[in-house]
């Protein structure tokens, strides 16, 4: 194949509509961004999720005290309430915490980004192996996902930190290990729904390896669902790892992390509210937008199943 | 359909054999020791290794998985490390709670989100509309154990109206155990005064914990009502003289009664889970609770129970599902 | 749009039928304790479940403070500083050599059933906590046989040690004596009872057990008639309720409710804050606990002991204080100050960033730049704020701390073994006797593979000096070694010795009689001198 058709997923591999592909794909992407757009919770998505971003990129460069983000204590100035040095007020230590919600974006961002992305490399390639493999590997890896389906996520990764011992990674790998199932559901039904179709019978029919296949023709169609799901799995992986810090079972002092952040500052409540108030309003917020952005990617990128 | 129920239930138990199989081996890779967890601070090693090889604990991990499917059979859950109890009658104590919990959950989703999904459809893009989508998607976004301390604080110590945990008043007679959950024993047993009480002290927790199902449940209906208010079936109905109850009770929970099985068969993984977080808050003695015992004490037997059965649960309550489901869609039934 | 209004009235009332369903319940009246038949039952909320009551198995603070409640003991620790009482057993006396005690058990002494308390029952409980070997059962291993132990009469009992052994006193309060007839009585293939007393009692203690309900209460019912009364007058005194509360906050909103009279394992602060109600009271004791950070003195850096001291030395002992809020006392020497026979050491280290660089330029690191692991419990608040303030001292001798949470088995194991003992492992201890020698076993071989010898020291003139002390019957022979024995624990620093935290708990101005004891743990109540008086 030339250099066009490698670009990205032909939707049809007759040569003649080549040339004027790039055009289409301009306006389709008009389209897109205006079904976007016209939407305000898609929008409200976006914005939050940017900021959310923007925070995590140069959250150290804007905060008051970026060495209380490191476990720089000062016990003479602790649980005081919010104020106008200490926004968000001070934690049991004397930490600022309005520097640490800001810098937890970044723990936050590297949490979601793991696990979900951990889950897509453990599920993506066994979805699109059990879509195009034999029967006999088909059923043998969607048994599998079964099992680990089965199972309520949070409890079997409360065993497998239980086990590993706490901390964020072991979090992160408990969390990634009980996501990745979806993605196999996911990406497996997409590719038995592609193989047969019309161009990849005809990729098959001249020859095309397996390999090839799967990358040419069927990972390409499945991005849009991966991205959508991806966008909403950031949201709920950030939400499972608050819930397994509420447990006592998340990150590793001193990093700021928000579930932890909640999980010691609900021992003061309420009487220093503002210690798990505002760690509790960045998640909420942070899910919101995640949430709202996948909603909206799903309505642009897959507008069948637009609700 | 017989036999298609035959071949799930015994798809079922190779799964669940599966299952186990992961959980042990996760259980395993500890470096906790539990004979000497079980033997106390001061234990000598003398008395740890002889709880040690009481319990097997010094055989390797296959003989230990074999002998404990072996035991399995016979109705044999192992004991409890930190209990020092059955955990097949630990569990028995502890599962109908976590299962009354999530019913009432359930129930409340349903009633709630149901019409107010509704709702949010006839009033589409007016104020009523916009709270309802605001809830939806709050909903999935809240952490669940953060609102249920929210609630416990404003509704239960601010506001006094409800208990701040259990399952029922502490010196409230206990009606007799016929099905463990306590609102149906007590129904059953005629114990009007323990029916309240277990109701109200249901009412925290489920709230807490339906939050992420009811807002899938009013987002489904609030789709499905959009579409069906937008048939001509419906203004039909209407130029035919149909009472506006008529037509939601006839056409619209019709409609939403797919949608928001599906939802919950979804969402009911994630509520069993959730049960960890608010029986923590509400001190609901669950399984929630006892599996996160065990799981940060090293206490194999009970990790391994609680994750069979929970997972047999889901597993009972999604073929459920998919037989209400081909019940109620003929196009389902015909492609089973 | 009508068919929309129509259907959305519909819609709304049926949704707020849905809610007032929900709504229409019973609102509690704000009761302060619970009544029974005009008998009050005190609440007390804590955290730790009771796993089970029998008193030959595995104990902690939640398992022994019903134990005290439904047991008696032929001796049992009071006041504070905690002393030991005179119990079942009325007077006791020992022979010259140390090695025979003679027990006289009080005659009117009766289990819940009515018979008699006697000698036969005492040697049975004691046989059958040995013969399990768990639980209590170290205390004693190799000092006494279980044939040893004899009836001399129906109301003397006879102890016959191999070994001279001082502490010997100081256990007894935790071998409770068990009714035998009712434990015979519930043995199923041969268990010793095992599974019945997990959640039944078989004692002649000041309550008997009314409900078990795992995971959610324990309900105790006082003994009217309790053969050896009650030190206050109050009949409205109905019985004790152990309430689970898992999460603080609920405990503090309980406290505050009237749900609960005593709330225990409050934080400083917490507790500090509903102080200030008027209808709350709180106490704050120094505990016999002592709260250390162990390092391993065997492998990696600390293994070396000038880096020991200059850890030691750099330590910020202040930031103990600050925590507490001023609720701790700094240790002076190894043994807390409810130790028996303990004196102040002058070379304890103090805070002195110039010694420690001192100590660090004689090591292999004299410029600092390593890092060291610091191992605690997850959850465990006050381990974490001490983890950070180490953080924060350590920088000053350009040593970086790496904090480690972990599950308490992973810790107990990786404490167990020399290899895997992290550097710094922060541990509490509650030792179960006041004898001096329970904290000085901790610095001997014989306690490696416990959690609290996590630093492995292995010192052959401490070991010695240690080994004499416990074999030493007289108390002012005793008394000089000891002295020794904190110098020597010093100068080796097998641990930097951190605090003795106050601790303390919250009641209502009406919960009466309550008195602290050191050896008790933290959270740990004795009921027994415990009522509740309405009116006042």
């Amino acid at each position: 194949m030339n250099l066009t058709g490698t670009r990205a997923a032909p939707k049809s591999s007759a040569a003649g509509e080549q040339i004027a592909k790039p055009v289409d794909r301009f306006r389709e992407y008009r389209r897109m961004w205006a079904t976007f757009r016209r939407s305000y919770s898609s929008m409200a998505g976006l914005v939050i999720v940017s900021i959310f971003l923007i925070i995590s990129a140069i959250g150290p460069w804007i905060v008051p005290f970026p060495e209380d983000a490191l476990g720089s204590i000062h016990l003479e100035r602790k649980l005081e309430p919010p104020s106008a040095t200490h926004w968000f007020g001070t934690d049991e230590v004397g930490m600022d915490i309005y520097t640490r919600v800001v810098i937890g974006a970044r723990t936050t961002l590297y949490i979601g980004l793991t696990i979900t992305g951990l889950a897509m490399l453990i599920g993506v390639p066994l979805g699109l192996l059990a879509g195009v493999g034999n029967t006999w590997l088909r059923e043998s890896i969607m048994r599998v996902t079964d099992i680990f389906l089965s199972i309520p996520g949070l409890i079997l990764a409360i065993a497998i930190v239980g086990a590993l011992g706490p901390g964020i990674l072991n979090a992160m790998i408990a969390l990634s290990l009980v996501w990745w199932p979806g993605y196999v559901r996911l990406v497996q039904s997409k590719a038995l729904s592609l193989r047969n179709e019309t161009y990849v019978e005809a990729a098959r029919s001249i020859g095309a390896s397996n390999f090839r296949i799967i990358f040419m023709h069927i990972l390409p169609n499945c991005m849009s669902p991966i991205v959508v799901k991806a966008s909403m799995d950031m949201g709920m992986a950030i939400l499972g790892a608050a819930s397994l810090g509420f447990l006592g079972l998340g990150a590793q002092p001193p990093y700021p992390e928000w579930g932890a952040m909640i999980s010691i500052g609900k021992n003061y409540l309420p009487d220093w509210w503002w210690y798990s108030l505002f760690p509790g309003l960045a998640i909420y917020f942070t899910v919101l937008g995640f949430n709202l952005l996948g909603d909206g990617l799903r309505d642009m990128l897959d507008p069948k199943q637009r609700s | 359909m017989g036999r298609l129920i035959a071949r799930r239930l015994v798809f079922m138990i190779f799964m669940l054999v599966g299952l186990m199989a992961i959980v042990f081996a996760i259980s395993n890779i500890a470096p906790g020791d539990p004979a000497r967890l079980a033997a106390g601070p001061d234990a000598t090693n003398e008395m740890v290794e002889k709880i040690r090889q009481e319990r097997g604990l010094d055989k390797p991990i296959v003989t230990r998985f074999v002998v404990y499917l072996g035991n399995l059979t016979q109705g044999n859950f192992g004991v409890s490390l930190h209990t020092k109890r059955d955990v097949a009658s630990d569990l028995a104590r502890y599962f109908p709670a976590t299962l009354e919990l999530v019913l009432y959950a359930i129930g409340f989703a349903v009633l709630v989100g149901v019409p107010l999904g509704m709702l949010g459809a006839v009033f589409q893009n007016k104020w009523p509309d916009h709270w309802i989508r605001f809830v939806a998607v709050s909903g999935v976004a809240l952490p669940m154990f953060w609102l249920g301390l929210m609630l416990q604080w404003y509704l239960s110590l601010e506001l006094d109206l409800f208990p701040l945990g259990g399952r029922l008043g502490i010196m409230t007679p206990r009606p007799e155990t016929i099905t463990g959950l306590l609102t149906v024993d007590s129904l059953l047993t005629g114990d009007i005064r323990a029916f309240r009480e277990a109701v109200w002290h249901l009412v925290l927790p489920s709230l807490a914990l339906s939050l992420p199902a009811l807002a899938s449940i009013i987002r489904v209906n609030r789709a499905e009502m959009l579409e069906t208010l937008n048939k001509d079936y419906i203004l039909n109905a209407r130029a035919q003289g149909i009472g506006a109850f008529r037509i939601v009770t006839a056409y619209a929970l019709k409609n939403a009664i797919l949608p928001t099985l599906a939802m919950i068969g979804l969402r009911f993984g994630w509520m069993l889970g959730g049960t960890v977080l608010v029986e923590s808050v509400f001190d609901f003695p669950g399984v929630g609770l006892y599996a996160t015992k065990a799981a940060v004490s090293s206490d194999f037997d009970p990790i391994v129970a609680v994750t069979l059965v929970l997972g047999a649960c889901f597993m009972v309550v999604n073929l459920i599902i998919d037989l209400l489901y081909a019940l109620l869609d003929p196009r389902v039934r015909s492609q089973i | 749009m009508k068919v929309s209004r129509r259907i959305a009235t519909t819609l709304f009332a049926g949704a707020a039928l849905m809610a007032g369903s929900f709504m229409a319940l019973p609102s509690q009246q704000a009761l302060a304790a619970e009544q029974v038949d005009d008998k009050l039952y005190m609440v007390i909320a804590g955290r730790q479940p009771v796993s089970h009551l029998d008193p030959a198995l595995k104990y902690d603070l939640a398992v022994r403070m019903m134990q005290q409640q439904l047991y008696d003991a032929l001796v049992k620790y009071e006041g504070n500083p905690s002393e030991i009482k005179p119990w079942l057993a009325e007077s006791w006396t020992t022979s010259e050599d140390g090695l025979t005690w003679t027990f006289t058990l009080a005659k009117n002494a009766k289990f819940h059933d009515g018979s008699p308390v006697n000698a036969d029952a005492v040697i049975y409980s004691f046989k059958r906590t040995m013969a399990i070997n768990e639980g209590p059962a170290w205390m004693l291993e190799g000092f006494v046989e279980a044939d040893n132990i004899k009836a001399l009469d129906e109301h003397t009992v006879e102890f016959k040690l191999n070994k001279p052994y001082a502490a010997f006193l100081s256990f007894l309060p935790w071998w409770y004596v068990l009714n035998p007839d009712v434990v015979e009585a519930n043995t199923k293939d041969g268990d010793m009872g095992k599974g019945y007393l997990l959640e039944n009692a078989a004692g002649s203690g000041p309550y008997t057990l009314e409900r078990f309900e795992q995971g959610t209460a324990y309900v105790l019912k006082r003994n009217d008639d309790y053969w050896k009364g009650f030190p206050y007058d109050n009949d409205r005194m109905g019985g004790v309720i152990y309430r689970l509360m898992r999460e603080s906050a609920a405990q503090r909103a309980a406290l505050l409710k009237g749900e609960a009279d005593i709330v225990t394992g409050l934080s400083v602060e917490e507790r500090q804050a509903v102080e200030k109600r008027e209808e709350i009271q709180t106490t704050s004791l120094p505990a016999l606990t002592s709260f250390g950070l162990k390092m391993n003195t065997t492998k990696g850096i600390t293994a070396d002991v000038n880096i020991r001291k200059a850890l030691a030395y750099a330590y910020d002992y202040d930031s103990f204080l600050q925590i507490m809020n001023g609720e701790a006392k700094l240790q002076t020497s190894p043994f807390t100050d409810a130790v028996k026979g303990m004196v102040p050491v002058g070379s304890m280290p103090t805070r002195d960033i110039e010694k420690a660089k001192e100590y660090l330029a004689k090591t292999d690191h004299p410029d600092g730049g390593f890092e060291i692991d610091y191992v605690y419990v997850e959850g465990f608040e006050l381990e974490r704020q001490m983890g950070l303030s180490m953080i924060d001292a350590f920088k000053d001798i350009n040593v970086t701390v790496n904090m480690i949470p972990q599950t308490w088995p992973n810790m107990v194991a990786l404490g167990s073994k020399p290899d895997t003992s992290p550097d710094l492992l922060a541990i509490f201890t509650t030792p179960v006797s006041t004898d001096p020698d329970a904290i000085a076993i901790q610095y001997h071989p014989s306690s490696h593979g416990k959690y609290y010898a996590s630093h492995f020291l292995d010192d052959p003139d401490l070991n010695k000096m240690i080994e004499d002390a416990r074999a030493e019957t007289d108390w002012e022979k005793r008394v000089p070694i000891y002295a020794e024995i904190q110098q020597k624990i010093v100068d080796l620093q097998p641990e930097i010795f951190g605090m003795m935290r106050n601790r303390g708990m919250a009641h209502r101005t009406w919960v009466k009689g309550y008195e602290d004891s050191p050896i008790r743990m933290g959270g740990e109540i004795d009921f027994y001198p415990v009522h509740l008086d309405p009116n006042s």
